[in-house]
């Protein structure tokens, strides 16, 4: 709404170059800020369809991890085939990477089943295999590592078989084993320690050229049952279809119908003493004054931000210059190397300076051009004539003597 | 909304705050205060919108190199006092270095805001937005409108030729009958009888008059009067490229004000049109003192166009403008390849009907590439200077074989080389 004051606008005179009183540009609150939605509202539509379609893929896309031997874990060396197969059945699969965790789980009437977690060597600290021992659940032990075969099942120790892969048929009366038939390994297998008490064992699977009593599957039957298993890729995703591997590993964690799934996180021990890393050093408070700096540059933005007042833009004329095309000529001759279009330019050049200064008609010979030319200077006409009419320069070089040399030439005959 | 340095430094000295308790409180507490303050200021300022704005350009038309004043008119309308800065807003070539403000204005009062303006270009100069900056009373934040207010600088021709135009007007003296000097011959008219005086050519003494009188008696001659002048000023493709600092087209412009000038005071009538393929300017029939100020006015808005010249049309327009016999300027540019295909087929029946004048706008540089020798890179361009200059003059050649005269100068010399022209078509009596 433009707003024009009448006493104003019949009282002031007319100026052709100006204007008449202006109240407001006929805007008001409302209508800025309805142009500025309708600015605005296609970044702001586009960023939130943006956002419900990440969200959208983050919800329908099945939770999965990189973490081996995970149950959520799709890749190869996951366990997700095994989980959710076990989950059909009715088995209720708890997954966590923490020991204290696992064994606060782990009550009478379940299934501890622990994993190989990311490192090589010892997954879990003592305190936590301890923490383990103490369960009065059912341990399942996938690919142990030496630490954890010797705290939660002492009775065990490694055999000596395997590094390739082998089928091995079950040789045992283990009802598990022989549900599995045979299964492949590539561990060593497990033969009863000197700690064993005849009887409790059972070791099934031996792998090929083992030593007698040797098994990739062995069974500690005492206080509460352990079942282990010497390697962990039995399980995963990629090799869990191969002869009885799937059977084998369903019973094994499938006797209780709570599983504890324990991947021990190799890295927490060292993130907890990691946690006052590079910020430790900095005083108490350094973040609210980090905050309220952020502050200080936003007030700082906004006060040079905001200009007073837009640009206003100049209709620009043409900027080319008229000596282009013939720089651009020049540029030509010199990238082609044309020496001899050069030569001639600044010779015709010249010639016709002069003949025009001695009086040379315009159509004469060359021959009497040079003639008055060589009266004019003193010079010898073979020289005269060499220079108007000679040869093209073989190189840059002999170009600019040329070129400096019918600059003399012409400077002999100023009159 | 906007903030001032003074927002800033009270955010600054609440830092002292954060340091001295460096919680998330203290954060807390110093931000409410500074967007507190700051929405308080904003609340509080008067509105920019309910500023009543008019401007006034004075003079409305000024000539290129003059200074003139926009003056902005600011009453204030809302009921709280204005504090703060206007912007009087206009392109860069209008010369408006110094168009911002500070405004103190009370409720309902008005006040004058001058910004000088120094244009440096000719054609019609537009304003901008006007920009109105009110502060709340802390001076801490407040609001901003750019309001749309009409301005306009109309900036004439420099005519910096018009410095030439004394010894010009001199010359065109000498050739008329006032001058002790007497001319006489083809194109001049019989004038009037007086008494000889010693250095008068004594082949202009009148016998019968003289044995009449008893005394020896003089014929005095003037030149032709009532001629007519056609310039036609070429605004096509040729005329954007810039020779020195300004496009081909200002130094044409230059040529054909001087001209006029001059032409006027010869007592011929001139009739100027600017075209390429349509007409951009027209000014015929103006005469006396009133030649000047239209040429400048139509001239000013004047601009090359990026179109190739129509010279069949052109032609036509000439053919339509004038009936007898006329002196045209077709002030162009001899670009060779433009002339063939464009001026040389109709110039020749022109120059039949017609005494044609070709002008053309050289460029300087051209001479300093002629003469560059200080590398073998500068060869070459010197090389190409010289063949560009071989087909001007064979291009000027043969114009003037189909019978125009062609006047070839930089942009400073053209003005008076086709007034020397002139003169001298004037003197030899080929108008």
């Amino acid at each position: 709404m433009t707003l024009t004051d009448p006493a104003a606008a019949t009282t002031a005179p007319h100026h052709p170059g100006g204007s008449g009183p202006v109240r407001g540009d006929g805007t008001t609150t409302r209508t800025r800020a309805r142009r500025r939605w309708r600015a605005v509202r296609w970044v702001v539509g586009l960023v939130l369809l943006g956002a419900f379609v990440t969200l959208l893929l983050a919800l329908l896309r099945p939770p999965s991890s990189d973490t081996r031997y995970a149950p959520d874990a799709a890749g190869p060396d996951g366990g997700r085939a095994v989980a959710q197969v076990l989950g059909r059945h009715g088995v209720h699969v708890t997954y966590t990477r923490s020991a204290e965790k696992a064994a606060s789980l782990a009550r009478a009437g379940t299934t501890l089943a622990v994993l190989p977690g990311d490192s090589y060597g010892d997954d879990l600290s003592d305190a936590d295999l301890d923490l383990l021992a103490g369960t009065h659940a059912d341990l399942a032990l996938i690919g142990p590592s030496d630490a954890s075969l010797a705290s939660l099942a002492p009775e065990l120790t490694w055999g000596w078989g395997g590094g390739y892969v082998t089928t091995s048929t079950a040789q045992c009366a283990d009802p598990d084993a022989r549900a599995a038939g045979s299964v492949t390994s590539t561990g060593g297998g497990f033969l009863p320690s000197g700690s064993a008490t005849a009887g409790t064992v059972t070791t099934c699977f031996p792998p090929d050229g083992a030593e007698a009593g040797t098994g990739s599957y062995a069974v500690v039957d005492g206080a509460r049952r352990v079942a282990v298993l010497d390697d962990a890729a039995i399980l995963t995703n990629a090799h869990l279809a191969e002869a009885g591997n799937a059977a084998l590993v369903l019973r094994m964690l499938g006797r209780h119908t709570e599983l504890v799934w324990l991947v021990p996180e190799a890295d927490r021990a060292a993130d907890a003493t990691d946690d006052t890393g590079t910020f430790s050093l900095l005083p108490d408070g350094a973040g609210a004054v980090a905050v309220w700096l952020l502050v200080v540059a936003v007030v700082a933005v906004v006060w040079r931000g905001r200009r007073l007042g837009p640009l206003v833009a100049e209709d620009l004329p043409v900027v080319v210059r008229a000596s282009e095309a013939t720089r651009g000529r020049g540029r030509l001759y010199r990238a082609g190397g044309s020496r001899g279009h050069a030569a001639a330019g600044l010779r015709a050049s010249t010639a016709a300076r002069l003949a025009a200064r001695l009086g040379v008609p315009a159509g004469a010979t060359p021959d009497s051009l040079v003639d008055a030319v060589a009266r004019a200077t003193g010079r010898p006409t073979a020289d005269v004539h060499g220079l108007l009419y000679g040869p093209p320069p073989p190189d840059d070089a002999a170009l600019l003597t040329l070129a400096r040399r019918l600059d003399d030439l012409e400077s002999e005959v100023r009159p | 909304m906007i903030l001032t340095w003074r927002a800033l430094a009270l955010a600054g000295v609440l830092t002292v705050a954060v340091l001295v308790a460096p919680t998330a409180a203290t954060v807390l507490v110093a931000a409410v205060v500074v967007v507190g303050a700051c929405a308080v200021d904003v609340a509080l300022a008067a509105s920019p919108r309910d500023v009543v704005l008019a401007r006034e350009v004075l003079p409305a038309a000024v000539r290129l190199g003059g200074t003139a004043r926009s003056v902005l008119t600011l009453r204030n309308g809302s009921p709280r006092t204005l504090h703060g800065v206007v912007r009087d807003a206009w392109v860069p070539s209008a010369g408006a270095d110094d168009n911002r403000h500070p405004l103190a204005l009370p409720a309902g009062e008005a006040v004058r805001a001058a910004t000088r303006l120094v244009p440096t270009r000719r054609g019609d100069r537009q304003a901008g937005a006007v920009t109105v900056r009110a502060l709340g009373p802390l001076r801490l934040a407040g609001r901003q409108a750019s309001l749309p207010v009409r301005g306009r600088l109309r900036v004439l021709p420099e005519f910096a030729s018009r410095k030439h135009l004394p010894s010009r007007l001199a010359r065109l003296r000498e050739l008329d009958g006032r001058a002790t000097v007497q001319v006489r011959g083809e194109g001049t008219e019989f004038d009037s009888l007086r008494e000889y005086v010693i250095g008068d050519d004594v082949r202009s003494i009148d016998w019968r008059a003289t044995a009449r009188r008893g005394d020896v008696v003089v014929r005095t001659w003037r030149p032709e009067r009532d001629r007519r002048v056609v310039v036609v000023l070429d605004t096509s493709r040729t005329s954007a490229a810039r020779v020195g600092d300004q496009p081909r087209l200002d130094a044409g412009i230059e040529a054909a004000l001087l001209l006029a000038a001059l032409a006027s005071h010869a007592g011929d009538r001139v009739d100027v049109l600017a075209y390429d393929r349509t007409v951009r300017a027209r000014v015929r029939g103006a005469s006396g003192t009133r030649l000047l100020p239209a040429l400048a006015e139509a001239l000013a808005t004047v601009e090359p166009e990026l179109v190739e010249a129509d010279w069949a049309g052109l032609v036509g327009q000439v053919r339509a403008l004038v009936s007898q016999r006329a002196l045209v300027v077709l002030v162009t540019t001899l670009d060779p390849a433009a002339v063939e295909t464009g001026l040389l087929p109709v110039v020749g029946p022109l120059a039949a009907r017609h005494q044609v004048l070709v002008a053309s706008v050289a460029d300087p540089e051209l001479d300093a590439l002629r003469t560059a020798r200080d590398s073998s890179a500068d060869v070459y361009d010197a090389a190409a200077a010289e063949r560009v200059g071989l087909e001007r003059a064979a291009v000027a050649g043969i114009l003037r074989q189909r019978g125009p005269e062609v006047v070839e100068a930089g942009p400073d010399e053209l003005a008076p080389r086709v007034a020397d022209t002139y003169l001298a078509l004037k003197a030899a009596g080929r108008l």
